[in-house]
């Protein structure tokens, strides 16, 4: 009786083995990410004031780091992300009659506080610059304008600056 | 005339109904498991015996979407960007291939957005197999999917409308599985679709289950 038992026992085991061997099979797992930026924005405070220059002055000089003229814009983006700065190191301005244009260096300082005396100047590529937890970033706007062969009158002119996510 | 050895001797007392029952369930028995694998020649029968592996090309790299704008709406990857995994094993034999992707990226993979919109992503699977000796996406098979589930049935290697190749060689000392495995490629691809959500990393994951048939 107890091989009979050990008989059918055997049978039904083969019969399970097989069964669970048939259901074999292999799992991975692979991970899908994305990192979502926001888009940046450039907005302008305050733009640049050359205020009334006297006759015969040569140059003028506006200091970005501790001149109230000095423009001042605000850059938001994602908080830490990385970014660089590109723009133009001289720009023309035009006068609005069309009596020539005069020749404008652009100095530009930064901060990741809002404190323009604390800001730093920049280069004109920079790179690995953050935004700062709040997602800003200070700029101030300076510069040197050339007079020398300047006609009196007004000028105009506009300043560019590129900020892309690296 | 049945005739027991000694030892049997309880056995002889019980009644010649009892004998013939349990003749008639062992026999039953057999040929119930019998009738199981009897009604098709199966040739995955065995593939346990048989190893079917999974390999990601690239471990590295995830299926990565990179930086994305919010707002930004749709961004595919193609199978061309797709995430590459190789299957390799018995060429005669079929493989069942599942892949399953969670339907949103989260935030920092933070459960709680999964009922959040300002931090989850939907996401779209899409998979393909090229199962012609070849990492070659011109040769993939685009695989259906349904509710993000890509599933499939395809031999190792292709075979067209030719019948099942021989049944696959029993392992014996001195098997060399090389000389029965071919590889299939996986492509694991999709898109994603960018709402008005918080900036961040999102991540979400996609299990592939793989058997033969």
């Amino acid at each position: 009786m107890r091989r009979f038992h050990f008989l059918l026992f055997f049978t039904f085991a083969c019969y399970v083995t097989a069964f669970s061997q048939e259901n074999k099979s292999i799992t991975a797992s692979i991970n899908v990410s994305a990192e979502v930026i926001q888009s940046i924005e450039l907005i302008t405070v305050n733009s640049l004031r050359f205020g009334d220059l006297q006759p015969g002055q040569k140059e003028l000089y506006i200091n970005p780091i501790n001149d109230i003229n000095a423009g001042y814009m605000i850059a938001l983006g994602t908080p830490g992300a990385s970014f660089r700065i590109t723009y133009l190191l001289e720009q023309q301005l035009t006068h609005s009659e069309g009596k020539g244009g005069i020749t404008f260096s652009y100095e530009i300082s930064a901060n990741t506080e809002e404190n323009q005396p604390t800001s730093e100047l920049l280069k004109q590529n920079n790179r690995n610059i953050e935004f700062n937890l709040d997602g800003r970033y200070y700029f101030w706007i300076g510069g040197r304008l050339n007079l020398e062969n300047a006609q009196p009158g007004n000028y105009q002119g506009d300043f560019t600056i590129e900020i892309d996510y690296i | 005339m049945i005739s027991f050895p000694k030892h049997t001797q309880f056995i002889k007392n019980r009644s010649p109904l009892f004998f013939k029952g349990s003749w008639v369930l062992l026999l039953f028995v057999f040929m119930n498991s019998n009738k199981v694998n009897a009604q098709e020649i199966n040739f995955g029968d065995y593939s346990s015996l048989y190893a079917v592996t999974l390999t990601d090309l690239f471990p590295s790299e995830d299926l990565e979407f990179g930086m994305v704008f919010q707002n930004e709406g749709l961004k595919s990857k193609t199978i061309l960007d797709a995430k590459v995994l190789s299957i390799e094993g018995v060429k005669y034999l079929d493989v069942l291939v599942d892949i399953t992707a969670d339907d949103y990226l989260l935030l920092d993979g933070n459960l709680a957005c999964l009922s959040d919109p300002s931090c989850r992503i939907p996401f779209t699977l899409e998979g393909s197999y090229a199962n012609r000796g070849a990492n070659d996406t011109n040769q993939a098979t685009q695989m259906t999917v349904a509710a993000n589930i890509a599933s499939a049935q395809f031999p190792v290697l292709y075979r067209g409308t030719n019948p099942p190749g021989p049944p696959p060689t029993p392992v014996y000392q001195g098997y060399n599985p090389a000389l029965y495995n071919e590889t299939a490629y996986l492509y694991i691809y999709g898109s994603l679709n960018i709402g008005m959500i918080d900036a961040g990393t999102y991540t979400a994951d996609i299990t592939i289950t793989i058997s033969y048939d």
